[in-house]
């Protein structure tokens, strides 16, 4: 077992009665690597983290953290990793001080040393100044920033965060992919991430698709968006199956969802003025742009060209 | 093991019930009640000396009835910090689970303690019992604490939601009140009644409080009552560990939070 992995995975399988939550999962997350397992909800992501943290059992096969065997010593494991949970695992009625003093307690931090940390993770997401305030008060964003500090008290080896960004609104995502790249700089530590907004994941230095339970192997952000093509082209307009007839021959068949359709164009010599011109007014909106990891995953799972929705 | 994550979840208990001034007062209402309405009403239907002699066997059984309820309300919040998420806080530590369960189970007895001294100061400034009968009380009541944490322990590690408390009320806390000797000599009771009374844990712990209390009638020895009480309660203690450890315990709360 090379220890330069932070995760690996062997056949890792999850089933819950008759539902196959995670297939027979292969991993190898190298040390100090930013990893995003993105995928829709209800694919088997938090599940798999659920396994790789110990508070789920795997049906079958093995994973190891950081060379530690994750069934052999479960306490072990916890002391290696933290967890950011989709929804809050905080005390509402208890202050930001409270909680964070009682997480790092539960992580055996003596006070003085919790008391240190804790005031560095606030500055790091600027909640120095609430310390003493209940967590009713504080914004879902805040909130999250704390369930986040409390992940990362004990300086996990790896940090899994399952879902950081789920339910709160642009300005507070952003707020927290800021907080999470400031982490990974200041303390290198390994990042297992999932999330669902899978336009976020381009600061991860991996992503795989998840789907189902099935894994489907990525790569970088960068090297899949280019792999993918060019230019995505978005056009909404009243008729579709027109449209697509034009144009299916130039660029191949889009993706369609009702009115809107969405073609994904290899070539970089495409002049989109001279098409809007020729389109004309059937069309009631056009639009052109660099593709993202949510073109990369809907045109791996729902490719026209092999057949709708895998 | 340290310490510190047992101290740390103990510590969360305590600052409640301390925090939470009107829910410990009104944890005295409910014995002074029963103390007052069914002392003086059912002690009214009694001749003479026995009319003063029920206050004072009642004594015993509504500190017994005080710890049951603190002990096992206690015990309960293993169920409530499940319903609410933080119970992950705790199974994500770097301690065994079953540490968890010790945990709030010493919680649970600390709490029914606190409430139980506060009985006895009331008692004593009523002038039902004397600091004597008050100081020969402490023991028993923490043996009877850790019998009752150990029966909460048990009914909470099965629940699967708080939703079920009205269900824990009536077919767990009245029975095993109502069922143990509280209000009524044991020996008078019917046949079939006494067989439940005797397999009742409680009913020991009692008994245990009665030998405290001079001119009280017993039902038990004072050694089958340690006996049993200790007994079982290492015995519930070790069962709702081993099943909290189960994963199956677990699987809805991570199963329904991954959806």
């Amino acid at each position: 077992m090379a220890s330069d992995l932070a995760i690996k995975t062997e056949g890792l399988t999850k089933q819950f009665g008759q539902t196959l939550a995670v297939n027979k999962l292969d991993l190898e997350i190298e040390a100090g690597q930013f990893y995003g397992l993105l995928g829709p909800n209800g694919a088997g992501k938090s599940t798999t983290i659920h396994m790789l943290t110990t508070m789920t059992a795997a049906t079958s096969g093995e994973a190891w953290i950081a060379g530690q065997q994750v069934s052999a010593d479960p306490v072990a494991i916890r002391r290696t990793v933290g967890l950011v949970f989709q929804d809050s695992a905080l005390d509402r009625t208890m202050s930001i001080d409270e909680n964070l003093q009682f997480a790092a307690a539960m992580y055996n931090l003596a006070p003085d040393v919790a008391n240190k940390r804790i005031d560095e993770l606030l500055s790091v997401f600027g909640l120095q100044d609430k310390r003493k305030r209940k967590l009713v008060s504080l914004s879902g964003g805040q909130r999250r920033a704390v369930d986040i500090a409390r992940g990362v008290l004990h300086k996990p080896k790896v940090l899994f965060l399952d879902e950081p960004t789920i339910g709160l609104d642009l300005p507070s995502r952003r707020a927290i992919w800021r907080f999470i790249v400031q982490l990974r700089r200041e303390e290198g530590m390994t990042i297992f991430l999932t999330t669902h907004y899978l336009e976020e994941a381009t600061a991860c230095d991996h992503v795989d698709f998840f789907q189902q339970g099935q894994l489907q192997k990525g790569g970088t952000p960068l090297e899949l968006t280019k792999k993918l093509g060019e230019s995505i082209l978005e056009i909404t307009t009243p008729n579709p199956e027109n449209i697509t007839a034009q144009l299916a021959p130039l660029f191949g068949s889009p993706i369609r969802e009702d009115e809107d359709l969405s073609f994904k164009i290899e070539a970089d010599d495409v002049d989109f003025y001279q098409l809007q011109q020729t389109l004309g007014s059937s069309v009631s909106s056009m639009k052109w742009r660099k593709p993202n990891l949510n073109d990369v995953y809907l045109w791996t799972f729902c490719d026209p060209e092999q057949g709708d929705m895998k | 093991m340290s310490w510190r994550p047992v101290k740390a979840v103990v510590g969360r208990e305590m600052s409640k019930l301390f925090r939470q001034r009107a829910r410990l007062i009104s944890s005295m209402v409910r014995p002074m009640i029963w103390l007052l309405v069914i002392g003086s009403g059912v002690g009214s239907m009694l001749q003479g000396p026995q009319q003063e002699g029920y206050l004072t066997f009642l004594v015993p059984g509504i500190l017994a009835m005080t710890l049951l309820f603190a002990a096992l309300l206690s015990a309960l919040t293993l169920v409530y910090d499940k319903e609410f998420g933080v119970m992950r806080m705790m199974m994500i530590a770097p301690i065994a689970h079953y540490w968890i369960v010790l945990a709030k189970l010493i919680a649970a007895t600390l709490t029914a303690m606190v409430q139980a001294l506060l009985l006895l100061i009331l008692l004593l400034v009523m002038g039902l019992i004397s600091v004597k009968i008050a100081f020969a009380l402490l023991l028993p009541a923490v043996l009877t604490a850790i019998c009752c944490a150990a029966i909460g322990g048990l009914i909470a590690v099965w629940s699967k939601s708080i939703d079920n408390f009205a269900v824990i009320m009536n077919f767990f806390i009245f029975p095993v009140f109502f069922l143990s000797g509280a209000l009524y000599p044991v020996n008078q009771l019917p046949e079939y009644l006494h067989y439940i009374v005797v397999i009742n844990p409680f009913s020991y712990g009692v008994d245990l409080l009665k030998h405290a209390v001079p001119n009280v009638a017993t039902d038990f020895s004072i050694m089958t009552d340690i006996a049993v009480l200790l007994g079982f309660s290492i015995a519930a203690i070790v069962i709702a560990c081993w099943q909290f450890s189960r994963e199956s315990v677990h699987a809805p709360l991570f199963h329904r939070m991954s959806k």
